[in-house]
């Protein structure tokens, strides 16, 4: 790892419940994500992946362990700060893409912006819309929208603040093979053209082909990490080896 | 806009349909508040106004203030006050038109008589004459009136009007018709002074004095300088503001005030439930804001702002809807008033005071109701976001909040018994936020009883409609809470209403027993009836097949500087042919101990009003000065029910204020005289006396009743309108609740439910809701009924508490029929789902 780390995780560890009823969702995960890369987590249900992801983005607090995001450590921050943090330096991805069904697309991309006080914010979130190719659909609102188009939309509200750190939960869940594919695309070049580490949580191993970086987990523990060349087969390959196909 | 305007904004029009309803429910509320709060000014305005001399531009008007004629000297000592300009005597009094048996109803029963010093009248008053002459200085036995009016009693120029004399009938030539428009009830026909006073048999005394001020003069230090030149005895102005009638009024505003904040509670909780369900569903919504970067306090704010756009909104159009539901009262009311009360009233008037309360209950009860959502929105974590939308998540946690609803209920208990206005409106909401507090906690036992008729229904689908009722207790509860909030308030209102109107009859039927009542045309005395001398009432005292005979004298006196009315009865006669509904510790050993010198009997409203007690000296201030009178009962009789009233002997009152005119006179028939006969000799006796009419009890009480029933009407209105917020409520609860489960509904479906059976299920849910909705509302509506009945009695409005059977069945059969209607509209469309789109619903 030569560039700076965007996420730095020690040690995680997060327990639901107690006693008879406890439950080790992650145990001592140790993680590192340098800047500008596309890292995908893949693992069978209840190995402990959506938990990272809401540990990484601040949405969650570890039972031990830290995560630092940018050089900032959460567990240090009292909510409004942390709000602030993930306002300002993590963009989300959600599988249900969870737009806002009154707002157009600007108004969807542009709220964190707005929430933020921004200058230009419509202006800035119109740039992302084209970016993403939705430049004809600038005034549409989500029903008006198909399901890849919609998470276009989500992925360019999470772009519109310039965050180091974008974290999809399951990207694709909702799609065709048709839209899942340009999704996938589209996250790969959010990292490579526009330099933001992205971190994707999926069990579809098409869709992980398209990171750099594979990271497997079982019962709450990292089982592999392994580097991607871009064909369609290595996820499914390193899935085959770890044993969780 | 900024963001939270904006999202505010965008959500409260993508809810459609359910922003409509829930806006409706403000819309109500306020448009009770506003409407009702803009019938009573105006009632005292049209009240006033009908009193004061309206005409002309007399700037201050001397009456005596115990309704009496006064010495002519008072006009010297008035024109004695600088600011005065000019003085004009004169009398005033209202005089029944002679009537004949085959009149109509709706002809004119009397007239003001107006005698005037013609040379000062003159020269206050622009009378426009549009035919004949003035009436002249020494006219005797003329008469000059509009022509509209002279046009109704079918004269001209030159006729005769007949008017009724304290001895007979005068015959008044018409001399002139004025150019004027008469306002129904003022009515009046212009004599010279002299003839008035001969008329009603005044002598040289006046009963007003009209006067102008000089240029320039300050009304209030005239006023007052008048008030000190003239003494205490003298009213400066004309209504008193502390008249009875207005402190009757001011009883009805309170009642009329209640209605209000009933509606308005109802529509509160309708909001709190409304923005509960949007939070629920916004769950996911409001998980990706925090997610992205919103704080607690902006999620907050957005359903707050959301709120103050639906109040605004609510309350605009609830102005509107009020001012509109005021007028339409007031077409209801204005005829009825114009033939009970002989006055005119106008169209609503709103106070700025009425403008600012409601405007700050429709906004302040919208944003606070929105309070506990926004807040439970603010803490929604950004972890809601990675979720799937589960359907419905708010379960309430039912033992804690029942034990702090039992705590609210004890401590309304505790206002509603008080007997403080203030407290019994307190008490009465807060005993109905603790029902719905407890409201969740019984939801499942009731339930569970009042299912068995219910399956016997629908069967099968009834028994899943019970099962999805009792999963979620606190869904339920919020149904079954609007259902009874809603119904409580009708039945404790239509408590009230029956107990008022019993009150009354039972007034009528214990205090006029009599079986001959010989009444002036107006019910309410002391408003300027012409009376009668002692020689009526021992004509029929000496006419054939009569036993007994009473009758009523009327004054007025003060009491600390306050008018009251002061009615003289015969304490040998009285209770031979009437009688008192007495409070308790008083009987008709009271009426026997008016006999024993000064002694008075208060009725329910004067005693209440200045907390007397048997035994206790008034002092009462009489055109001959101070006397101590003591108090020997309390009790009410019906024609004064409404009025504060002191009763004393017909001796005392000859004594203390020079007064020997009957007012009405009652009279029984021997046992075995034959009823036609008495009646035809008791006729002939009545005939001479124009101001009065002979009546049979029966046809009198039936008369009474009639009136009642036109009133009742208004109240229906008013009760009708409390029951819409009601529909509204289950309306919007039912079909939250459909749409909270759609998916649920979705699966049912899928598993092989049909239609129809979906339809059933929905049904059965919406019926086994308002059954018990309704059960508690009638139960904590008749508990409310009885002690707003008991609070109005320590408010000085003593009645017996009736108990409402018909508005009871009326209530119960209303809130079935609500379910039933409230469930077509969510029972098709849940019917209707399609069933894929359904398993997918979010």
């Amino acid at each position: 790892m030569t560039q700076t780390a965007i996420v730095e995780v020690a040690g995680l560890t997060k327990v639901y419940g107690s006693g008879a009823a406890e439950v080790t969702a992650l145990d001592a995960v140790d993680l590192e994500v340098p800047a500008g890369q596309f890292l995908s987590v893949m693992g069978p249900s209840g190995c402990g992946k959506s938990t990272l992801l809401n540990l990484l983005g601040g949405l969650d607090t570890p039972t031990a362990g830290t995560v630092r995001i940018d050089g900032q450590t959460l567990g240090d921050l009292p909510d409004d700060q942390l709000t602030e943090l993930r306002r300002r330096r993590i963009g989300f991805v959600f599988q249900f893409f969870n737009l806002i069904p009154v707002l157009d697309a600007v108004e969807n991309a542009s709220l964190p912006l707005r929430l933020d006080g921004a200058r230009g914010a419509e202006a800035t979130a119109t740039g992302w819309l084209e970016r993403v190719g939705l430049a004809g659909r600038l005034r549409n609102r989500p029903d008006q929208l198909s399901g890849g188009e919609q998470q276009r939309v989500a992925i360019a509200r999470a772009l519109s603040t310039e965050p180091a750190l974008i974290l999809a939960d399951e990207p694709t869940g909702n799609l065709d093979s048709k839209a899942a594919t340009e999704i996938g695309e589209l996250l790969r070049q959010v990292s490579s053209e526009w330099g933001r580490s992205v971190l994707m949580v999926t069990h579809d191993p098409r869709l992980a082909s398209f990171a750099q970086r594979l990271v497997l987990m079982r019962d709450g523990r990292v089982v592999d990490d392994v580097t991607l060349d871009g064909s369609r087969e290595g996820p499914r390959q390193a899935l085959e080896r770890s044993g969780l196909l | 806009m900024t963001l939270v305007p904006t999202l505010a904004w965008r959500y409260l029009r993508g809810r459609g349909a359910r922003s409509l309803l829930t806006t409706l429910a403000v819309v109500f509320g306020v448009m009770l508040t506003f409407g009702l709060n803009g019938i009573l000014p105006a009632m005292v305005d049209a009240f006033t106004h009908n009193l004061l001399s309206a005409a002309g531009k007399v700037d201050l008007t001397v009456t005596s203030a115990y309704n009496q004629p006064f010495d002519p000297d008072v006009v010297d000592r008035l024109a004695g006050v600088p600011q005065i300009d000019t003085v004009s005597p004169g009398v005033q009094r209202t005089a029944p038109l002679p009537h004949e048996a085959n009149d109509s109803a709706d002809r004119l029963a009397q007239v003001v008589v107006v005698g005037v010093d013609v040379t000062s009248a003159t020269s206050i008053h622009d009378f426009r004459l549009a035919e004949g002459r003035m009436l002249a200085a020494g006219d005797a036995a003329t008469v000059v009136l509009n022509s509209d009016l002279a046009d109704e009693l079918g004269l001209r120029v030159g006729d005769n009007l007949v008017l009724p004399a304290a001895g007979g009938t005068s015959r008044f030539r018409v001399v002139g018709l004025l150019d004027e428009a008469t306002l129904p009830g003022q009515e009046q026909v212009y004599l010279t002074l002299g003839a008035a006073q001969q008329l009603f048999g005044f002598g040289n005394r006046i009963t007003q004095i009209e006067a102008v001020f000089t240029e320039g003069a300050d009304r209030t230090a005239t006023e007052q300088a008048v008030a000190a030149a003239l003494g205490p005895d003298y009213q400066v102005g004309g209504l008193s503001t502390e008249s009875s009638l207005l402190a009757s009024l001011g009883v009805a505003n309170f009642a009329f005030s209640m209605f209000g904040v009933f509606a308005l509670a109802t529509a509160g909780f309708i909001i709190l439930n409304s923005f509960r369900t949007v939070v629920a569903e916004r769950r996911r919504d409001i998980g990706m804001l925090r997610a992205i970067g919103m704080r607690r306090r902006t999620v907050t704010a957005v359903f707050l702002v959301e709120s103050l756009c639906q109040g605004i909104i609510g309350t605009a159009l609830g102005i509107v809807a009020g001012w509109a539901f005021a007028a339409g009262m007031f077409a209801v009311m204005a005829p009825i008033f114009e033939s009970v009360m002989h006055f005119k009233v106008g169209g609503p008037l709103f106070t700025p005071a009425t403008w600012v309360q409601s405007i700050v209950l429709g906004i302040g009860v919208t944003v606070a109701a929105a309070v506990l959502p926004a807040r439970s929105a603010g803490r929604v974590t950004p972890m809601d976001a990675m979720r799937p939308q589960l359907g419905e998540v708010f379960e309430r946690r039912v033992g804690h909040r029942a034990w702090v609803g039992v705590g609210v209920i004890l401590a309304a208990l505790f206002g509603l018994t008080s007997g403080a206005a203030l407290l019994v409106g307190g008490g009465s909401v807060a005993f109905l936020v603790g029902i719905a507090l407890v409201a969740p906690a019984v939801v499942n036992p009731v339930a569970d009883w009042a299912a068995g008729p219910l399956e016997l229904l629908f069967s099968r689908e009834g028994a899943i409609a019970r099962s999805n009722l009792q999963r979620n207790p606190g869904r339920s509860a919020v149904t079954v809470t609007a259902v009874m909030l809603g119904l409580a308030s009708i039945v404790a209102m239509i408590s009230m209403v029956t107990s008022i109107f019993a009150g009354f009859i039972s007034y009528l039927d214990k205090s006029l027993s009599a079986d001959y009542l010989v009444i002036p045309q107006s019910i309410i005395l002391g408003q300027g009836n012409v009376a009668a001398g002692p020689r009526l009432a021992a004509e029929i005292r000496h006419a054939p097949g009569i036993a007994a005979v009473s009758s009523l004298r009327i004054t007025q006196g003060k009491v600390d500087g306050t008018a009251v009315q002061v009615i003289g009865i015969d304490p040998d006669a009285y209770l031979k042919v009437a009688a008192f509904d007495w409070n308790t510790g008083s009987s008709d050993a009271a009426v026997a101990q008016l006999r024993s010198g000064r002694w008075l009997i208060a009725n329910g409203i004067y005693a209440a009003q200045h907390s007397l007690v048997v035994g206790q000296a008034v002092r009462l201030e009489t055109p001959n000065g101070i006397r101590t009178y003591h108090l020997a009962g309390i009790g009410n009789d019906y024609l004064n029910a409404k009025l504060s009233t002191l009763y004393a002997s017909q001796t005392n009152l000859e004594r203390d204020f020079n007064v020997t005119a009957d007012v009405l006179v009652m009279a029984n028939r021997k046992p075995g005289a034959d009823p036609d006969d008495t009646r035809i000799r008791i006729a002939r006796i009545v005939a001479d006396y124009p101001a009065f009419r002979l009546y049979e009890s029966e046809s009198w009480r039936a008369e009474q009743m009639a009136t009642f029933s036109q009133t009742i009407v208004i109240f229906d209105v008013l009760v009708a309108a409390l029951a819409l917020p009601s529909l509204l409520a289950l309306v919007n609860t039912l079909a939250i609740s459909v749409l909270a489960r759609t998916r649920e509904i979705g699966m049912l479906r899928a598993v092989g439910a049909t239609r129809r059976q979906i339809r059933r299920m929905v049904m059965a849910e919406s019926l086994l809701l308002s059954v018990i909705g309704t059960a508690l509302g009638a139960i904590s509506g008749l508990w409310l009924g009885y002690a707003l009945v008991t609070a109005m009695g320590a408010v000085g409005w003593q009645m017996p508490y009736s108990f409402p059977w018909s508005g009871l069945i009326a209530t119960v059969v209303v809130g079935l029929v609500f379910g039933v209607l409230a469930a077509l509209g969510p029972a098709r469309s849940a019917a209707r789902l399609d069933v894929v789109a359904a398993l997918h619903h979010e």
